[in-house]
């Protein structure tokens, strides 16, 4: 379903990206760890292109993304994508944040957009949120709704930027239960986490990025049990 | 006391002369709404070029926006950089010589000029809203220009009101230097009661009165609009 060709990224002097060849198949859930600064982030950004690779292809369904002329709009919108910091809109309640995007852009009617809405909102528990505004929420709840505003454009594939990294420890749980459903209902997932214990028990594939390039790559009980890698076993010994 | 109101009869009653006051009066406010919705337009279409000449995609051309962008740091320039009397001296005597009516004149000059000073404090609005909410705007798909109107644009506008304002009564206040193309607003107004009876005190007393009582208006409006605004940031 996305297939990475050699992709490299710099911002100026700086190479973050360094070649980075990967594909993932429809209904993997791929969990992407590593040390700060190695670029796994910027390698999940480049895959909705809100960092353009300054080198290498990417596919999705078969389709270059990369290439020049393309309406990067019509990929992002099947393409969900959540935040460390939940970036919902600050001037709009839950509502309208959910149903924004799907109205604007012409997927649904006002109404169905809406229902689709309470729906999701049901899903998460928090559909007694519809009208507060984001100010109102804990961080759990920012990110349930975060995760459920790209939910509701039907996305094809749903991009994790470190989702928890910046919620209070008793919160953590609530938003890894909501994506852990994801998961089971099938969506295809790409995770950037430092949580270990749900990339162990959710993923199907766990990629270890460092110094720009996927150093290892294995499915999560051969991972962490038996890393080969030595900067791998480095990084795991210390956060284990 | 009766000195008192033997002038306050010359200055105000005598000959109609409070009309030079209430003419002078609706002249600074046609001018200063006027220039404030023209300043306004410039300012939000200027600072929007600017950001997003700022926030292009570096590895795509933009040879308009950067042309347009070129403009507007000029515009800013040259319009910050020069007396707004000066300016509408220019205007008056070189750029718009044949104008028929100096009230054109006036609003066409503080309307430019506003909105170089609109288009920066702007500006400052639309950099002070976290550029998170650009990305997750375009993430879902929407454009950028669906993401400024949705959101950016919104916030930045809260953000910048308080500034707005400010911006509003300067431009009030500004207005009285028009009689230097012998405009008569309010400051005018007064100063030709004064220049007539020779009574300075009360009709400039009563001048600055009506311009502190206007700015008091304004600043209890802002008030309300802040409220209201400030609906979505309850915690």
């Amino acid at each position: 379903m996305i297939t990475v060709k050699n992709i490299h990224k710099s911002f100026g002097d700086n190479h973050v990206l360094n070649g980075i060849d990967y594909h993932i198949e429809k209904g993997e859930k791929i969990a992407i760890i590593g040390a700060s600064g190695s670029g796994k982030s910027t390698f999940l950004r480049c895959l909705n292109l809100l960092e353009r690779p300054t080198d290498g292809q990417i596919f999705i369904d078969d389709e270059e993304i990369t290439a020049p002329g393309v309406d990067i709009n019509k990929v992002r919108e099947k393409i969900g994508m959540v935040f460390q910091h939940f970036n919902l809109f600050n001037n709009l309640t839950i509502m309208d944040n959910i149903t924004l995007a799907p109205v604007q852009l012409g997927k649904m009617a006002k109404e169905e957009a809406e229902d689709k809405a309470i729906e999701l909102l049901k899903r998460v528990n928090l559909e007694d949120k519809a009208s507060a505004y984001p100010s109102q929420l804990s961080g759990g709840q920012k990110q349930r709704i975060a995760i459920v505003r790209s939910l509701a454009m039907n996305p094809e594939v749903m991009l994790f930027d470190e989702p928890t990294s910046a919620l209070d420890p008793e919160m953590v749980g609530e938003v890894l239960q909501v994506m852990k459903e994801l998961a089971d209902d099938g969506m295809t997932m790409v995770v950037v986490t430092h949580e270990m214990g749900f990339a162990r028990e959710v993923a199907s594939k766990v990629v270890f990025i460092d110094e720009g390039i996927i150093k290892e790559e294995n499915e999560p009980n051969e991972f962490f049990d038996n890393p080969k890698d030595p900067r791998l076993k480095e990084f795991l010994s210390k956060v284990l | 006391m009766s000195e008192f109101k033997r002038k306050f009869v010359q200055d105000f009653i005598d000959d109609n002369r409070w009309h030079f006051i209430t003419d002078g009066l609706i002249n600074t406010i046609i001018i200063t709404l006027l220039a404030l919705v023209m300043g306004v337009i410039i300012g939000v279409i200027v600072s929007i070029i600017r950001c997003a000449y700022d926030q292009r995609d570096e590895n795509s051309k933009h040879y308009f926006l950067a042309f347009a962008n070129a403009i507007c740091k000029v515009y800013i320039a040259v319009i910050r950089g020069t007396p707004a009397l000066v300016q509408l001296l220019i205007m008056y005597f070189i750029v718009m010589v044949t104008a028929e009516s100096k009230i054109v004149v006036a609003v066409i000059t503080f309307g430019i000029n506003s909105g170089a000073y609109v288009a920066e404090l702007f500006r400052g609005g639309i950099m002070s809203v976290d550029k998170g909410q650009l990305e997750a705007g375009r993430s879902l798909g929407l454009s950028y220009v669906q993401t400024m109107k949705k959101i950016i644009l919104p916030q930045a506008f809260k953000a910048s009101l308080p500034a707005l304002i400010n911006e509003f009564i300067a431009l009030l206040k500004e207005t009285s230097i028009c009689g230097y193309i012998g405009l008569n607003e309010l400051t005018r107004g007064g100063d030709i009661i004064r220049g007539t009876t020779y009574d300075a005190l009360l009709p400039l007393l009563t001048v600055a009165l009506i311009y502190f009582v206007l700015v008091m208006i304004i600043s209890y409006l802002a008030s309300l609009v802040e409220r209201r605004l400030r609906k979505s940031d309850n915690r």
